[in-house]
C-alpha cells in the first residue's frame, strides 16, 4: 500500500512540557485514519505540526512525500483542511466564503456543486453565524473540498453536534472516502471511530499507544468493544 | 492579481456591512462639518482663515484617524482571534494577502470620507482650498500612511481582542477630540495646544492645514522628518512583532 503522510519520531514541547512525543504513524492512499486519544492528548498539534503550521522539535513529518511547512503550495493546492473549531468572518454569507476560499486555488471546484451535495444550496445567501452546528459543520467539509483534494484533514470535526447532525457529517465522509478521498481525522467519539476509520492510532500525552485496524485494536483489548479497548488502553478502569 | 481583487472585494463589502466604519468614517465628519459650519463657518479662526477653511483639513483626517486606529488594529486582532489568520497557513495563499486586502479596504473607506467631505464643502459650503490640491493629497497620503503604520503598530502589539479594543479606544478618543480633527485647534487654551502637539496626528493635520490655507511655515520640512520617521519606526515595529496567531 502506498502511504501519503509519514510521520517518524515527532517530538514538540510547549513551555518544558512534552505534547508530543516520539510520534511515529503512516497513513495510506485512500484510507480512512483517525488519531484518538483525549482532550489534550497532542491530536490538534500533531495536525498542526503535519500541516507545518508549527515546528517540531525533532522528528519529520511528510504530506504527499513534502515538508508542508516548506512546499506550502504545492501541497495545499492538493491537500484539503478544516482546524479545530473554524471561525469566520463577522457577518459574511455562504457565497462569500466560498468565494474568497476558491481564490485562493489554481483549479477550484464549482462551490455551487458542493453546497448542492452538501445539502446547502439553500443557505447559499445566508449568514455563515446563522447556520446551525450541523449545517456549519457541513460548510466546513465543503470549504475543505473546494481545491478537489487528494487528503482531507478534519480536526474534531464532529464535537458539539448532536446524534443526528453528527450521523450525518459520516454519511458524507463514507461518500468522500468512495471517491477515493483519503481522509485524516481526529475524534474522541468512539463509535465514530468505530463507523469511519480503516486504521486508527491511539495516543496519550503525545505517545502512541497503538495503531491499526479497530479489529486489532479490539482484539490486542481484553475488551469486545472500542469504547472499553480504548479506555483499557488509556490505563481507565472501564465500568461494567 | 486575480486573487487579490477577490479577497479585497469580498472584505470590502463586509466592510460595508458593519455600518460602524462608515459612521465613524464619513457620516461624523460630513455631519461635524455641517455643524460647524452652521454655527461658525464664515467666522475668522486665526490669522486671515474662516472656521470652515480651518476645518477643511482636520475633518478630511478624521476618515484616516478612524480607519488607522479602529478599522485596521480591529480587523487583524479579530481574524487572529478567530484563527482566520492561521487557516491562511493551510492554503495555497499567503496571509499576507488578506491583511493587504484589508489595508486596502481601510484605504478605500478613508479615500470615500475625504471624497464626501470635499463634495459637501465645496458643493453646499462654497468651500475653495486657497492653497494648492496637489500638495495637499501628498500631505493627506504621508498622514494617512504614517496613521496606518501606527495602526498595524496596535494590531501587532495586542495579542487579544480585548486589549486591541481597550488600546484603540485609548488611542482614538484622545486623537480625535485633541488633535483638532473634530474640536479646531485654535479653540484650545495653550496648555492644552502643547499636550496635543504630542500626537502623532496632530502633526499630521498641522501639515495638511498648512497646505490646504497655502501657508508654508519652515517647520512644514520638520513635521515631514518626524511624520517619515514615526512611519518608519511603527512599520520595523510591527513587521517584527507580528503574530499571525
Amino acid at each position: 500500500m502506498n502511504s501519503c503522510i509519514e510521520v517518524s519520531n515527532l517530538t514538540k514541547s510547549f513551555h518544558g512540557r512534552c505534547v508530543v512525543n516520539g510520534l511515529s504513524f503512516q497513513v495510506h492512499s485512500g484510507e480512512v485514519f483517525g488519531l484518538l486519544g483525549h482532550n489534550g492528548a497532542g491530536k490538534s498539534t500533531t495536525i498542526e505540526l503535519l500541516l507545518g503550521l508549527q515546528k517540531a522539535d525533532s522528528g519529520s513529518a511528510t504530506i504527499l512525500g513534502l515538508n508542508a511547512g516548506k512546499h506550502r503550495k504545492e501541497v495545499f493546492e492538493r491537500v484539503g483542511v478544516q482546524l479545530q473549531a473554524s471561525n469566520y468572518q463577522n457577518a459574511i454569507r455562504v457565497d462569500e466564503i466560498c468565494q474568497e476560499m476558491a481564490a485562493l486555488y489554481k483549479k477550484p471546484e464549482d462551490y455551487h456543486k458542493l453546497l448542492k451535495e452538501y445539502s446547502l444550496e439553500a443557505f447559499e445567501k445566508a449568514r455563515v453565524d446563522k447556520l446551525s452546528g450541523g449545517e456549519k459543520q457541513r460548510l466546513s467539509v465543503a470549504l475543505a473540498l473546494l481545491n478537489q483534494p487528494e487528503i482531507v484533514f478534519f480536526d474534531e470535526l464532529t464535537t458539539g453536534l448532536d446524534a443526528t447532525a453528527r450521523r450525518d457529517v459520516w454519511k458524507h465522509l463514507k461518500d468522500l472516502k468512495k471517491k477515493g478521498t483519503t481522509i485524516f481525522l481526529t475524534t474522541h467519539y468512539m463509535e465514530e471511530a468505530e463507523s469511519l476509520c480503516d486504521r486508527i492510532c491511539l495516543i496519550k500525552a503525545g505517545k502512541k499507544l497503538i495503531e491499526g485496524t479497530v479489529k486489532e485494536v479490539i482484539e490486542k483489548s481484553p475488551y469486545g468493544n472500542l469504547e472499553e479497548a480504548y479506555l483499557w488502553f488509556m490505563g481507565e478502569e472501564v465500568v461494567q | 492579481m486575480k486573487r487579490f481583487l477577490s479577497l479585497y472585494s469580498i472584505e470590502q463589502k463586509l466592510a460595508l456591512r458593519s455600518c460602524d466604519m462608515l459612521i465613524f468614517g464619513v457620516f461624523m465628519p460630513v455631519g461635524i462639518l455641517v455643524l460647524i459650519s452652521v454655527i461658525a463657518g464664515s467666522k475668522m479662526a486665526g490669522e486671515g482663515y474662516t472656521y470652515l477653511e480651518g476645518s477643511f483639513a482636520s475633518l478630511i483626517a478624521v476618515g484616516v484617524c478612524a480607519m488607522a486606529f479602529m478599522g485596521i488594529p480591529l480587523t487583524i486582532a479579530d481574524y487572529r482571534d478567530k484563527k482566520i489568520l492561521k487557516h491562511f497557513f493551510a492554503t495555497p495563499c499567503s496571509p499576507a494577502v488578506l491583511l493587504l486586502a484589508d489595508v486596502l479596504c481601510c484605504f478605500v473607506t478613508a479615500a470615500a470620507s475625504a471624497i464626501a467631505v470635499s463634495i459637501v464643502s465645496v458643493v453646499c459650503l462654497g468651500y475653495r482650498m486657497p492653497g494648492n490640491v496637489i500638495a495637499f493629497i501628498g500631505a493627506w497620503l504621508l498622514t494617512l500612511v504614517c496613521m496606518f503604520s501606527i495602526g498595524l503598530m496596535i494590531a501587532s502589539l495586542c495579542r487579544t481582542v480585548k486589549a486591541a479594543n481597550a488600546v484603540t479606544s485609548l488611542v482614538y478618543f484622545p486623537m480625535l477630540f485633541l488633535s483638532g480633527a473634530t474640536i479646531p485647534y485654535e479653540l484650545f487654551p495653550t496648555g492644552l495646544q502643547r499636550l496635543a502637539a504630542f500626537l502623532p496626528l496632530t502633526q499630521g493635520i498641522k501639515l495638511m492645514k498648512a497646505v490646504s490655507l497655502g501657508l508654508t511655515p519652515d517647520s512644514l520640512w520638520l513635521i515631514i522628518v518626524l511624520l517619515l520617521g514615526i512611519t518608519v519606526v511603527c512599520s520595523v515595529v510591527s513587521i517584527k512583532a507580528f503574530r499571525w496567531e
